[in-house]
């Protein structure tokens, strides 16, 4: 192992390749990253309007079906062009670094996944300016409300939303194909199952998701398409179909789809608590499998999003037991987040804040999902206000604060920058305030009985969605150090060494950073399983060797 | 190799009997929750809603007592497990324990399938059935409906969901509104349909709702147990208008009943309620009035238009 | 065959270095793709059982005779690229491309076959949800063995440049799959729209 494993004086490549085809994986995912936060702008603001409408009961800011098609692109811009996409993106920069391959399993078709979105996301965005406006019954398109397409054109904003649907799969499929192969296929020598990083546990589990759920959407939505522009009748009760069907096919994938979100918040939750707890993760095999029970479990309970829809009670207390029993595995992870806080050494950086945060909201949203589980208690909360808020405190308090954990910890390896930190704890407190305000009080409002999806609404319901609008606005706020960080950082932070919080994990076995081809020739051999804190023992053969090499790559570029 | 892992630093007496004191007041935390949940629901006006209640009331109980208790050891580690500020070591090295891993896989599990349990006898007691066109069931389940058994419901409404309004037919008076009335303690069955798109029968202060599907027509039952003025809102999404898409019920006894419908019988047709069309309208007159709509169905034609202006209980 | 920068040409590199991840990531997207049939599958039962007057108004049910004959060729195909295989194996590269050559044949003969049925059929995409489900399972998979078609020309072609199929071919193995995996979903196709009936 010689001293010039790493080369120092690399001139320093273009930022133009990220606008080009590079079939890089990390430039990929720093791409897929920054492009999914350019959507969660106009996601955000869409919301902005949503709550500049809803702080007054009645429908005065904004025409009925503008509101109906603006609530419509939130959800369906916040889910299939930036949560999606910004997951794609880490598991780009992250499994193959963490599984010490030198990139996916296949870098033309990850090119092409990722080109799709801003295909799609033009499309999607391009809905707004056609004559009938975009789509506009929610992002679940239900039938036959869908269909109605009162201008009869034959491209209509579902028409377009339908299609721009259908490209996302299709990118999704190619991003999990690549991702399960990398997963299987490509882990450094030594690396057996149990000695992988718990992220790309979450991931495969995921991805695996994506691949049993997706076409069944793609099913579904293709039926949806020919009612709208073919005249089938697949849903169309006239014709002999059944609206219902649709919900089926619908909640089939888009159950998992949530876990599909979630695991690998997980993953990074996994990751993150034994750095900055100084602590082996607790029960790491145990963490590991459950994400697959969630998987196995996550394809059985779909039902319980219909349950007022007509569906036999059989089926209700079924998938009511169904959904329950994830609470089980989902716990066992919980728990051994817990477990590895407890006697650590915690240190309260950004990362780890965000974590904590992300925790407290998700065990939050953990329970509201078990009251939601529960038939009676769904009939009477579903399509009301309580699952908004029980969602969001998943989605927004869970996986985007779990995103923004991974951003904060990751950024010095692939940017090679230290991020601010100041701004990071801002950007945490702002985030942590509005999202509880934002959409903790929803969950009066839904016991109350305000419907979902509504543009106005009976007076008695004011107070509670003022309160909810003053935590959106925050939000909105809290968005502004975090850009200005990661702008300023990535400009002109303080250049990061290959290891700024001491981590153990093969990605931080490479310089920050990281050279095209991750580890090249020099694959290291892993001999131990993963989040050693407190052990002393190495991580892979050569260990010492490697890191002495890296501190001094450091102090060579630290001194340029 | 990795090290055995230590043993905790024995429990003293001392900490013992925090712990029991802390746990005591996460038991009191929850239990009073559980009373106040009953607070953030409407009033109760149907025999479900004590069951939904009390079901919702045990869940936040016990989820209170989850929440709280994950948050006092976080609160806990993050007060008392702090590194020093410049120790840069790692903490002790325990990578996992089967016992606690047994225990707190076993714990939930029951928990989760007690709950479910109790949550199955709430439902069967509800007797909330879907509708059995699309699922062959080998026998007729009965139809329980929030009424005792040996009762049939005396009243059937028609209800006509419509893009955006509410009609309600009596077929025994043969009088229509847009304002429904029921009678106290005594049962009903609806016969729900939709003349275009998907709705949502939803009445919060029963704690029931049921989707109208079009293409069938769907038998609902309940037992409204509180005269009162009702909300009854459209739960799912229908279009442009959906939000105005509600309408006020009415429980009152057997004999304002009885008038009312006698009262109603005498009227004729007129234009019913539909917020709907009087913004469509006025939407006509507008320079920039938004994106393309689908236009609302006519005003249902009925006895008594009623009102959904005057102040509800819920 | 090595490439020193892998953005340079990642096939070949990992095509070298690990053989098996194409047939990998293949047989992983055909397993998802087995899914999107799965879904049309369970959508027509669904209709089917719950329909109250399934055919449309003039139609007695679904002739069969003719698309047993085409199931027969199909299915024939299956054979045929397996001997297409063994004769490439055995490094016998005219006998792969004839067998290569007569299974796109006997696929070409199916599209012509289902070509000619929907065009004596009485009934449209549009007639109720009989007409739409038979159009889009039957369109669906038509689709696919004109994708096999498609990929078995692809493969043809590429046979003759020299010297690439001699540590045989990921690209033939995948095909192979996709042509076998088409031909099964047709069998069980065939089941649900012809033989049941009822």
């Amino acid at each position: 192992m010689t001293s010039a494993t790493f080369p120092t004086s690399e001139p320093k490549p273009s930022w133009s390749r990220y606008f080009s085809f590079n079939t890089d994986a990390k430039v990929i995912g720093i791409q897929y990253i920054v492009l999914a936060f350019f959507y969660f702008l106009i996601g955000g603001l869409l919301a902005m309007i949503i709550r500049g409408e809803l702080i007054t009961p009645a429908s005065d800011l904004v025409d009925r079906t503008v509101y109906n098609g603006i609530y419509t692109m939130h959800g369906t811009v916040m889910l299939f062009l930036f949560i999606f996409p910004v997951l794609n993106g880490l598991n780009n920069l992250l499994i193959p670094t963490m599984i010490g391959a030198p990139d996916m399993a296949f870098p033309r078709l990850n090119a092409v996944a990722f080109w799709l979105v801003p295909i799609f996301g033009t499309l999607l965005i391009a809905s707004f300016f056609v004559p009938g406006g975009p789509a506009n019954s929610g992002w679940w398109s239900y039938p036959p409300v869908s269909i109605q397409n009162p201008l009869g054109h034959l491209v209509s904003g579902q028409g377009l939303w339908l299609t721009a649907v259908a490209l996302s799969g299709v990118s999704s499929i190619m991003g999990a194909v690549n991702f399960v192969t990398t997963i299987i296929r490509m882990r450094a020598p030594g690396m057996g199952w149990f000695r992988m990083p718990v992220f790309c546990w979450t991931a495969l589990a995921a991805q695996s998701l994506q691949l049993i759920g997706l076409p069944a959407l793609t099913g579904g939505a293709v039926m949806l398409l020919f009612d709208l522009v073919a005249g089938t009748s697949f849903y169309r009760p006239e014709g002999g179909g059944d609206p219902v069907l649709y919900q089926h096919f619908f909640w089939f994938y888009s159950h998992p789809a949530v876990y599909v979100i979630i695991l690998p918040v997980f993953g990074i939750f996994s990751e993150l608590f034994p750095v900055y707890a100084r602590k082996p993760l607790f029960g790491y095999v145990y963490v590991a499998l459950a994400s697959f029970i969630i998987v196995g479990l996550g394809l059985i309970v779909w039902v319980h999003h219909m349950f007022p829809s007509g569906v036999a009670q059989w089926m209700r207390n079924l998938f009511m037991v169904n959904t329950m029993l994830i609470s089980v595995p989902t716990g066992v992870k919980v728990f051994a987040w817990l477990g590895t806080l407890w006697r650590g050494k915690l240190r309260l950086s950004t990362p780890m804040l965000f974590c904590l945060g992300g925790l407290f909201n998700f065990v939050f949203a953990g329970i509201t999902g078990v009251m939601l589980a529960t038939v009676p208690v769904d009939i009477h909360v579903s399509n009301t206000y309580f699952v908004v808020g029980h969602f969001h405190y998943v989605i927004y308090g869970a996986a985007v604060m779990g995103i923004f954990a991974a951003i904060y910890h990751w950024f010095p390896k692939f940017i090679g920058r230290m991020p601010y930190e100041g701004l990071g704890k801002l950007h945490f407190l702002l985030t942590f305030v509005g999202a509880n305000l934002n959409f903790l009080p929803m969950h009066p409002l839904g016991l109350m009985g305000m419907p979902r999806r509504v543009s106005s609404y009976d007076p008695e319901f004011a107070f509670w969605n003022v309160i909810a609008s003053l935590g959106a606005f925050l939000l909105g706020v809290s968005i502004i150090p975090f850009l200005l960080n990661m702008i300023s950082a990535w400009v002109r932070g303080p250049k990061a060494p290959h290891n700024p919080w001491n981590a153990i994990g093969l990605e931080w076995l490479l310089p920050s950073p990281p050279p095209e081809d991750n580890f090249g020739e020099h694959v290291p051999v892993v001999i131990a399983r993963p989040y050693g804190y407190g052990s002393g023992l190495p991580l892979v053969e050569h260990q010492a060797e490697r890191e002495q090499a890296l501190t001094l790559a450091d102090k060579m570029e630290a001194s340029r | 190799m990795t090290a055995p892992p230590t043993k905790s630093p024995g429990f003293s007496p001392l900490s013992i009997g925090g712990l029991a004191l802390w746990v005591a007041i996460l038991v009191a935390l929850s239990l009073w929750m559980g009373q106040q949940a009953y607070r953030w629901l409407p009033v109760q006006a149907s025999t479900a809603a004590p069951l939904v209640d009390g079901l919702f009331s045990f869940e936040t109980a016990v989820g209170t007592f989850v929440f709280l208790g994950v948050i006092s050891v976080m609160a806990w580690v993050v007060l008392m497990h702090r590194a020093e500020k410049y120790d840069e070591t790692d903490a002790v090295p325990i990578e996992g324990n089967t016992k606690l891993e047994v225990i707190w896989t076993a714990i939930p599990f029951i928990l989760v399938m007690a709950i479910a349990y109790y949550a199955i006898q709430v439902n069967t007691r509800l007797g909330v059935l879907g509708p059995m066109e699309h699922i062959h069931l080998a026998n007729p389940v009965e139809e329980l409906g929030g009424y005792p058994a040996d009762r049939l419901p005396a009243e059937q409404v028609e209800v006509i969901a419509r893009q955006w309004s509410w009609e309600f037919r009596y077929s025994g008076a043969k009088v229509s509104s847009t304002e429904l009335h029921l009678v106290v303690d005594q049962p009903v069955t609806f016969r729900l349909v939709s003349d275009d798109v998907l709705h949502g029968f939803y009445i919060p202060a029963f704690r029931l709702k049921q989707d109208v599907v079009p293409g069938r027509a769907i038998n609902f039952n309940l037992t409204p147990t509180r005269e009162g003025r009702y909300r009854l809102r459209d739960s799912q999404f229908s279009g442009t208008w959906f939000a105005a898409n509600q309408a006020d019920v009415v429980v009152e006894n057997a004999e304002a009943h009885s008038a009312w419908l006698k009262q109603a019988a005498s009227q004729p047709l007129q234009v019913g309620i539909s917020d709907a069309v009087q913004e469509y309208s006025k939407r006509a007159k507008q320079t920039n009035p938004g994106w393309a709509t689908v236009p609302p169905a006519p005003p249902p034609q009925v006895n008594v238009p009623g009102s959904n202006t005057l102040p509800h209980d819920a | 065959m090595t490439s020193a920068y892998p953005s340079d040409a990642p096939e070949q590199l990992h095509g070298a270095e690990h053989p098996k991840h194409n047939l990998t990531g293949f047989i992983i997207f055909l397993c998802s793709e087995s899914v999107i049939f799965l879904a049309f599958f369970s959508g027509y039962a669904l209709l089917k059982t719950s329909a109250l007057n399934w055919l449309p108004a003039g139609v007695d049910g679904l002739e069969w005779r003719m698309p047993l004959i085409n199931s027969i060729v199909l299915v024939s195909s299956s054979g045929t690229i397996v001997l297409a295989e063994r004769a490439m194996a055995r490094g016998n590269l005219w006998g792969f491309r004839a067998f290569w050559l007569l299974t796109m044949a006997l696929g070409l003969y199916f599209l012509y076959g289902q070509a000619v049925e929907w065009s004596g059929l009485k009934f449209g995409f549009t007639s109720g949800t009989f007409g739409g489900t038979f159009y889009l399972l039957t369109g669906f998979h038509g689709l696919h063995v004109a994708t096999g078609v498609g990929l078995m020309t692809l493969m043809l072609i590429k046979s003759f440049i020299p010297g690439n199929y001699a540590g045989g071919e990921q690209g033939v193995q995948a095909t192979s799959l996709f042509w076998h995996f088409v031909d099964v979903i047709w069998i069980i196709l065939f089941v649900l729209l012809y033989v049941w009936q009822v």
